[in-house]
């Protein structure tokens, strides 16, 4: 019996290495990020109506409160994880999402692509994903809430959405503070590595939404760091 | 003469090429109409028109050009005229002549326009003779209201659009980079999110910690490496820089004492 089971085990990594071998697997997120101020937002989510795929039942909306958790293992970097849940559907399944480092190309620092490409992987879990956490040796390092609006076009994902601070771990409606005058507006998409046409199209996608939203690829690690909290 | 034969002679090779270039481009369109027809767009189709009249004004400078003796005014003679069907013109003409015949021969040679474009103007300028005075003058009357009406449409949307998008300019700025900067930092470090932890209340107790590499890591002792980050105010980008801290105080204290 125990034999039986180790082989269906085997079988299934054998499968998914296979998968990853032949680069099948759309574990990799393409992304430009910018923001919108909120005097603007209506004339983007104005234009967004007008250039997505969902022309008919408008956007979509969403109300999610993410909680993101590193462990320290052997390496310098911890692993973070990312736990998302819905708050306008206390139902649906929590989700816990892995984000790599953006990958930098070598010598020109990553100038070469036009997007960030950055691994990423997502999996559908139960609510005691946090309990789950906190008892692998997670810390919690940081909450926020995220409210705003989803479109598509083709496989591209567009985010407008308002980043809120939780006040003292509730997500209580009143008492949010949002980190600033403007909405986040994320372009991004999932896919199979070395993909490079994929930045081109979301290139070109940014293009259309200039000058109202500037869609670059940020990296984190040369934000000025003088900012205020 | 011999001078201007050989001028001649440049000029049309230069002609001859640029009509080449001219054919093959309008193939390559007329092929793109037939085949990519559902992915032909307008952005394209059109810089494709205006590398055809790029094209065509090329030509007219060359045929304006000082020293391009005027070729109008020499003569193309027919000396021998074949009814057989000949594979060296069929393949010169890309099929459309099979023969230097008699029939053919006047419409290829003529001065004038293709005898069907000869025919539908003559028919219109029978008409407009037809026409007298006092009706003609009527409908370029008509025909010059409707032009100008349509022009006065036209200049008057230009300039509400143009207004209009020059209050939107005026609108100024609609995104700010400071807060591009802000919200990602935000999103991806969770900089201006994390929580000022009350220490050993740390609402994630340390003493859970059975992370493998904590106590084997050279600095630090192992609870303490993941109260780091929360125990600093801010902890902006809390991992990274609390080690590489470390290690430069440790080497400083090193120095000093060892030499």
């Amino acid at each position: 019996m125990s034999q039986d089971w180790g082989g269906t085990v085997n079988t299934a990594i054998d499968n998914l290495t296979s998968a990853l071998r032949s680069n099948i697997i759309p574990n990799q997120e393409y992304l430009l990020q910018g923001s919108v101020l909120d005097s603007a937002v209506e004339i983007l989510l104005h234009r967004l109506r007008g250039l997505c795929d969902n022309v008919d039942s408008g956007p979509e909306t969403f109300h999610d409160h993410e909680m993101c958790f590193s462990i320290r293992g052997n390496q310098t970097q911890p692993l973070l994880l990312r736990v998302r849940r819905a708050l306008d559907f206390p139902d649906m399944p929590y989700q816990l999402r892995y984000i790599g480092q953006p990958e930098m190309e070598m010598g020109v620092g990553d100038k070469a692509r036009p997007t960030i490409v950055r691994s990423s992987i997502d999996v559908a879990c139960s609510c005691t994903v946090v309990e789950f956490l906190t008892e692998m040796g997670c810390r919690m390092d940081f909450e926020y809430i995220s409210r705003g609006y989803m479109f598509r076009k083709g496989r591209m994902k567009i985010l407008v959405s308002k980043i809120f601070k939780m006040s003292q771990g509730k997500p209580s409606d009143s008492g949010v503070e949002p980190i600033s005058q403007s909405y986040l507006v994320e372009l991004s998409i999932l896919a199979p590595g070395g993909q490079d046409v994929i930045g081109e199209d979301m290139k070109a996608f940014a293009e259309q939404l200039k000058p109202l939203v500037q869609l670059e690829k940020i990296d984190y690690k040369r934000l000025p760091l003088s900012m205020a909290p | 003469m011999q001078r201007e034969e050989k001028q001649l002679e440049s000029s049309l090779e230069s002609v001859v090429m640029k009509l080449n270039e001219i054919k093959s481009q309008l193939v390559g369109m007329l092929f793109k109409i037939d085949h990519d027809r559902d992915s032909l767009n307008w952005p394209t189709f059109l810089d494709n028109f205006a590398l055809l009249s790029g094209q065509f004004s090329a030509i007219a400078k060359v045929l304006s050009h000082d020293k391009t003796p005027p070729i109008r005014n020499l003569t193309v003679l027919p000396l021998i005229l074949n009814p057989e069907r000949e594979e060296e013109l069929l393949r010169l003409t890309e099929g459309r002549v099979p023969a230097f015949t008699h029939d053919l021969v006047p419409d290829y040679l003529r001065t004038k326009q293709e005898p069907d474009v000869e025919h539908k103007l003559i028919q219109l300028e029978h008409k407009a003779a037809s026409l007298s005075y006092d009706a003609a003058q009527k409908q370029a009357a008509t025909f010059n209201k409707v032009i100008t009406h349509v022009l006065d449409i036209v200049s008057k949307a230009r300039e509400e659009w143009e207004s209009e998008a020059g209050a939107r300019g005026g609108t100024g700025q609609t995104s700010s980079l400071t807060d591009t900067h802000s919200l990602v930092a935000a999103v991806g470090m969770g900089r201006g999110l994390k929580m000022i932890m009350p220490g050993p209340g740390a609402p994630v107790g340390p003493g859970m910690m059975v992370a493998p590499g904590g106590p084997g890591r050279p600095v630090g002792p192992g609870p303490g490496m993941p109260m780091g980050p929360g125990g600093q105010p801010m902890g902006m980008m809390g991992k990274n820089p609390s080690g590489i801290k470390t290690n430069i105080k440790a080497a400083a204290a090193i120095h000093p004492y060892s030499r």
